[in-house]
């Protein structure tokens, strides 16, 4: 909240460069250690290679194949999630949901970390008027209400997959920027960044060989725990109806579809809605561990 | 009598070239539905005269209670100029009464008018006003007031939205209190549904306060006054003591902002309330028909839900490939598998229901063979994607539907199959209807996909605004000289036998140029719990039966 | 410290400004005319001079930078104009008549949340690996990977429909909040019982609460003491947080049970181009994001003796 202002109490920052790879085994020792960290981790690669291997996986075509009278079908042997409310079988549709699911996740995570750290980094390292001028620019950004944002710019630019993973990526990473100006900040104060900013060692490399290296624990662990928060905007968006476009099955947009029909057809709902928890949960177990095991001060 | 209504829309009021587009919230608090409307049938009477009414329905005794009623959408205004949405009609029609009303029937029915003449030239009409009539503020009602009203919202300074009712109005005269005398410039064979059934306002209130004013706090003559008016949750009416056809039984009339149409039918399951303006889901309704708590009236509507598509992309220009399209859908299936059946296969710009309708049209059966035939023809050959293609140009393009229509984008996406099966690809958007209200009468957008009439209403059959190349709602940019030949010839003829001819003509050139993708005549479904008492016997238009309010009574 | 409130204010005023701009850049953005949906609805035969009467009435004919400006004078006198959609009501009536709404049933959530978050989050954290422990874990890990519009739909169908415990929609009664003050509720007490988990688990490490084990006081008495200060800091952030995300907070909750608050007041009006009410309001709820960002940062000084105004 104070970022701009107050030093972090609890900035506290990954070991120095020199401890960084006996760390990293002595993390996965960590990480492996937590069971529901493990189980998060084997449901996220199900999930990916369930993504990755959707034609395989799923029984029938999840936008062409539509069943003549079969409209909202409940579970059955052959069709265990049932049918949609256009006849099409909800399970493969499910199944191709997950790639929509991870391919916003990701991609937008990525998007929002690339432009995150960036800013972050700049803001931290340099101060003065860059960090003047970013840190108005994040404070604008955390104050306008995120979904009111994603809502009108996706109304602006038609919804779509390709705009619902820009419009969130260029929404979210405000957050980022905050945690790693401050991470930022109080690395730049350490002696090894003083130290090597005197013996006149270029600023880039001093990002780039120190600073980034030491804020990439925090940042994978915000970015994992921002996959899921992610999902569910994806969904939230969709279901107000600015998401991915049909017939592209999403989860969201399924859930959405489903909203409509939830008494006469409530499994329809049902389904993606648990999707989306098994993911999101599974996302978040992972970040969790990431950073039990990367930072035993256990940040938040 | 030519009959019908349809479902959407405020009857009495409308006429004239109006189409109505309603919101909805089938899926979504911002989500907007488009229906067209059309008045009811009334038949042409001119020079008839109407029994002096004295119906004086029976002052229902009953134990007054709360009556809750449904709509998806906020009631964003209240004034008989505001009566374009169905939520907002069946209050504001339940606040202020008319000189005569278009019944649930389609039957004229005498209001504040006691009865009324027409001049045999149908040029002047003269209304005697009942006596003793009060307004919610306790005054009396006096031609004066008539006069007022008729003369607002015919100014064009006063930019009123219904100003089109008032067409052909030359002047309004009071002889004395309790007669109005309508001169009219020019002959309008639906005046009387069209002004006469335009609600009475306070006038010297109204002048006093101001229209913006009284949007917020209307006064008027009907069986229920404003009592809370909270737009986005809910609006209260209360029953007034002094109407003139005596105290309604019911004390309140609430009608609650519910968008989620699942949450609707919870609602009416559960006696949280009593009826729906809006409807449900489809399933829902049909529901509610079986079940013994409910009373379900179906109407016919008259607005075709359709695919308007922009004719003059190269892609769509030629009629062939419209053609092709048509016969790519299998409409029936549609209606079977995404609309419970509830709907009529469109065969005509004109309702089944219309007297101008005509059954012996081309009827565009199911036909991919056909299809594929017809483009080949026109030139569009398959290319390797399974698209065809004509001149490097790809036969493509995008059916933007309404925001959180979860109604109708499920018929998008069946559609959307059916062409790709004929090598037309067809990619799906979406956009309020703000958006492409614009973008289709700008010809900026492809194609969308809501209900719209296609005539004036079930009365008039004139398609000016939609069909005619320069009418202000003509989404297809359709364009073809005889037809606006043809438009411009039947407003022209009065004897309706002669009209026929012209209009017969008209639906064979609609059917022929296909300028939009016609699909389904819908059943307007609306329920109503048993524990109102005392509702009309299968009535034929939407939504006026909600007028009847001041006759029901609560059954606890 | 005067100095540090001129510097976040002057700061606040250059969010809020950009914010303006953003705003009502984005808004006119939108493709689409509002007058098409005010004039008529499609009712009437639309003239293209009857709405170009209709554009110049409401301002819309002028250019942009000069809408801006009036609307943007306006704003800082008070006046948020006229809604195009709900004729004849200000602005301001519309939203203050929604915010009441939205803020109430924020704070039950709210409530709620704390009432049950802190004791679970502190207990958890204080037996780190116990059974407990992994429930509050899983339990609030539930709780944010839950869509709250999907949690709304199946509360509804259960407890509406099933058990018809509880009105499905509106808030008439006291009945009418429980719903939606637990969906809402569910999220933030997720979010709080782990920042409270986390913030007990560092209080354990400190070294005065080891020091305090050593000297032989009761161990649960410190942790207790300490933790319970110590949380202080997460719940303001929880609280400034819930502000700042008043609005998308409540956007599907509100679309879900049909709550008339400034969630639904924002999307209908989005979708509506009822451009006044969507600049209004997300301006508002900008000076409210910073005017609780600065209260929530001199609260944390006050708090927090580490935390020193620069």
């Amino acid at each position: 909240m104070s970022a701009t202002s107050f030093e972090q109490p609890q900035a506290t920052i990954l070991a120095e460069e020199t401890k960084h790879r006996s760390e990293l085994s002595q993390s996965w020792r960590r990480f492996r250690a937590n069971r529901m960290a493990v189980v998060g981790l084997i449901v996220v690669a199900l999930l990916v290679l369930m993504a990755i291997f959707a034609p395989y996986i799923a029984p029938y075509d999840p936008i062409t194949d539509i069943f003549r009278g079969m409209r909202g079908v409940g579970p059955s042997p052959e069709h265990p999630f049932g049918f949609d409310h256009l006849g099409r079988d909800l399970l493969s549709r499910v199944i191709y949901g997950s790639r929509v699911a991870l391919l916003v996740g990701i991609i937008a995570t990525i998007i929002s970390l690339l432009i995150g750290v960036t800013v972050g980094a700049i803001s931290g390292f340099f101060g003065g008027w860059p960090d003047s001028i970013l840190s108005r620019i994040v404070d604008t950004l955390m104050a306008f209400p995120l979904i009111a944002l994603l809502i009108v710019l996706a109304a602006v630019l038609g919804p779509s997959l390709p705009t619902t993973i820009f419009v969130i990526g260029i929404t979210v990473w405000a957050r980022y920027a905050r945690v790693v100006r401050a991470d930022v900040m109080s690395l730049r104060s350490r002696d090894f960044i003083t130290a090597a900013t005197a013996s006149g060692v270029k600023n880039s490399r001093i990002i780039w060989r120190h600073i980034i290296p030491n804020i990439m624990g925090p940042v994978i662990v915000l970015a994992s725990l921002g996959i899921g928060s992610i999902i569910i905007l994806e969904a939230a968006l969709s279901f107000l109806g600015v998401g991915v476009r049909p017939p592209t099955p999403s989860w969201g947009g399924i859930l959405a579809d489903g909203r409509a029909y939830i008494i006469r057809y409530p499994h329809i709902a049902f389904f993606p809605g648990i999707m989306i928890v098994i993911t999101v949960l599974a996302f978040n177990f992972v970040g969790d561990g990431l950073r039990d095991a990367l930072d035993p001060h256990d940040r938040e | 009598m030519a009959t019908e209504p349809n479902s959407n829309a405020r009857k009495p009021f409308a006429m004239s070239r109006r189409q109505f587009l309603r919101y909805t919230a089938v899926g979504g608090s911002a989500a907007a539905f488009l229906a067209a409307c059309a008045a009811p049938g009334v038949t042409p009477s001119t020079g008839a005269e109407a029994g002096a009414g004295e119906a004086a329905a029976p002052a229902a005794e009953g134990g007054g209670g709360t009556m809750v009623w449904m709509g998806h959408q906020e009631v964003a205004a209240l004034s008989p100029d505001d009566t374009g949405p169905s939520v907002q009609y069946v209050l504001i029609a339940n606040i202020h009464n008319p000189l005569v009303w278009s019944n649930e029937f389609n039957e004229l029915e005498p209001m504040l008018a006691e009865s009324y003449e027409v001049s045999d030239d149908g040029l002047t009409y003269t209304f005697k006003l009942r006596q003793g009539v009060k307004f919610h503020d306790g005054t009396e009602l006096t031609a004066k007031d008539v006069k007022y009203t008729y003369d607002y919202y015919r100014n064009p300074d006063n930019a009123a939205v219904r100003i089109g009712d008032f067409g052909g109005i030359g002047s309004v005269e009071t002889p004395d209190d309790y007669t109005v005398v309508v001169n009219m410039d020019e002959v309008n064979a639906a005046s009387l549904v069209n002004w006469a059934g335009f609600g009475i306002v306070q006038s010297d209130y109204h002048a006093e306060v101001g229209e913006d004013t009284y949007k917020t706090a209307p006064i008027g003559t009907g069986a229920f006054k404003l009592k809370e008016w909270r737009a986005a949750e809910f609006t209260e009416l209360e029953a007034f003591d002094d109407h003139f056809r005596g105290r309604p039984a019911i004390d309140i009339i609430r009608q609650d902002v519910v968008p989620e149409p699942s949450v609707r039918m919870i609602a009416l399951q559960t006696g949280d309330a009593d009826s729906s303006v809006w409807p449900l889901l489809v399933e829902d309704s049909l529901a509610l028909k079986e079940d013994p708590n409910f009373t379900v009236f179906s109407t016919p509507g008259n607005s075709i839900k359709h695919f308007p598509l922009n004719n003059t992309l190269p892609q769509l220009s030629d009629k062939r490939v419209r053609q092709a399209m048509m016969y790519a859908l299998d409409r029936q299936r549609i209606i079977d598998d995404l609309w419970s059946g509830a709907a009529q296969v469109a065969n005509s710009n004109f309702p089944p229901t219309s007297f101008y309708a005509r059954d012996d049209l081309k009827k565009y059966e199911f036909d991919p063979e056909k299809a594929k035939a017809l483009l080949d023809e026109a030139g569009w050959i398959e290319g390797g994607d399974g698209v065809r293609e004509k001149d490097g140009e790809k036969l493509t393009f995008t059916i933007t539907t309404i925001t959180g229509d979860q109604a109708r984008r499920p018929i998008a996406e069946l559609a959307q199959q059916m062409f790709a099966e004929v090598g037309i690809d067809v990619q799906l958007a979406e956009a309020p209807v703000a958006s492409i209200l614009e973008g289709m009468r700008n010809g900026t957008m492809d194609a969308s996909l809501f209900n719209w009439t296609y005539t004036t209403n079930a009365v008039e059959p004139d398609p000016f605004s939609t069909l005619h190349s320069k009418g202000g709602n003509n989404f297809a940019q359709y364009s073809n000289p005889r037809m606006d030949e043809l438009i411009e010839m039947g407003t022209q003829i009065v004897d309706p036998e002669e009209r026929k001819k012209i209009y017969d003509e008209v639906q064979e050139i609609f059917v022929e140029d296909v300028p939009v993708l016609y699909l389904q005549f819908d059943e307007w479904l609306n329920p109503f719990s048993n524990r109102i008492q005392g509702l009309p016997v299968d009535p034929k238009t939407a939504d006026e039966y909600y007028l009847r309010a001041n006759e029901w009574t609560l059954a606890e | 410290m005067a100095r540090y409130l001129t510097v976040r204010l002057f700061h606040g005023a250059i969010v809020i400004f950009l914010i303006s701009i953003l705003t009502f850049a984005i808004m006119r953005m939108m493709p689409g005319d509002p007058v098409y949906l005010l004039f008529g609805e499609g009712q009437v035969r639309i003239s293209e001079e009857q709405m170009d009467a209709i554009r110049e009435q409401w301002g819309l004919n002028e250019p942009l930078y000069i809408q801006y400006l009036v609307w943007a004078k306006n704003m800082l006198r008070g006046d948020f104009g006229d809604s195009l959609v709900r004729r004849g009501v200000p602005v301001r009536t519309m939203i203050f008549e929604a915010i009441p709404v939205t803020a109430t049933l924020n704070v039950f959530a709210l409530g709620l949340a704390l009432l049950i978050a802190i004791p679970l989050g502190i207990a958890a954290g204080i037996r780190r690996n116990s059974p407990l422990d992994y429930a509050t874990s899983v339990g609030s890990a539930l709780g944010i990977a839950t869509p709250n519009f999907w949690l709304g739909l199946m509360l509804i169908v259960i407890f509406s429909l099933y058990l018809g415990l509880v009105p499905p929609f509106g808030l008439r009664s006291w009945k009418g909040y429980i719903l939606p003050v637990i969906v809402l509720a569910t999220e933030q007490m997720a979010v709080l019982a782990r920042v409270m988990r986390a913030s007990t688990v560092e209080v354990m490490t400190e070294d005065y609460v080891r020091t305090a084990n050593a000297k032989g006081l009761p161990r649960r008495t410190v942790i207790l003491r300490h933790a319970v200060r110590n949380s202080l800091l997460p719940i303001i952030t929880v609280i400034g947080f819930r502000i700042a995300f008043l609005l998308s907070g409540t956007i599907v909750v509100e679309t879900v049970f049909a709550i008339p608050g400034i969630g639904r007041l924002f999307t209908d009006s989005v979708f509506r181009l009822d451009y006044q009410v969507v600049q209004s309001l997300v301006v508002l709820l900008a000076v409210l994001v910073v005017a609780s960002n600065i209260v929530t940062d001199l609260v944390y000084a006050m708090v927090d003796p580490r935390i020193r105004i620069e």
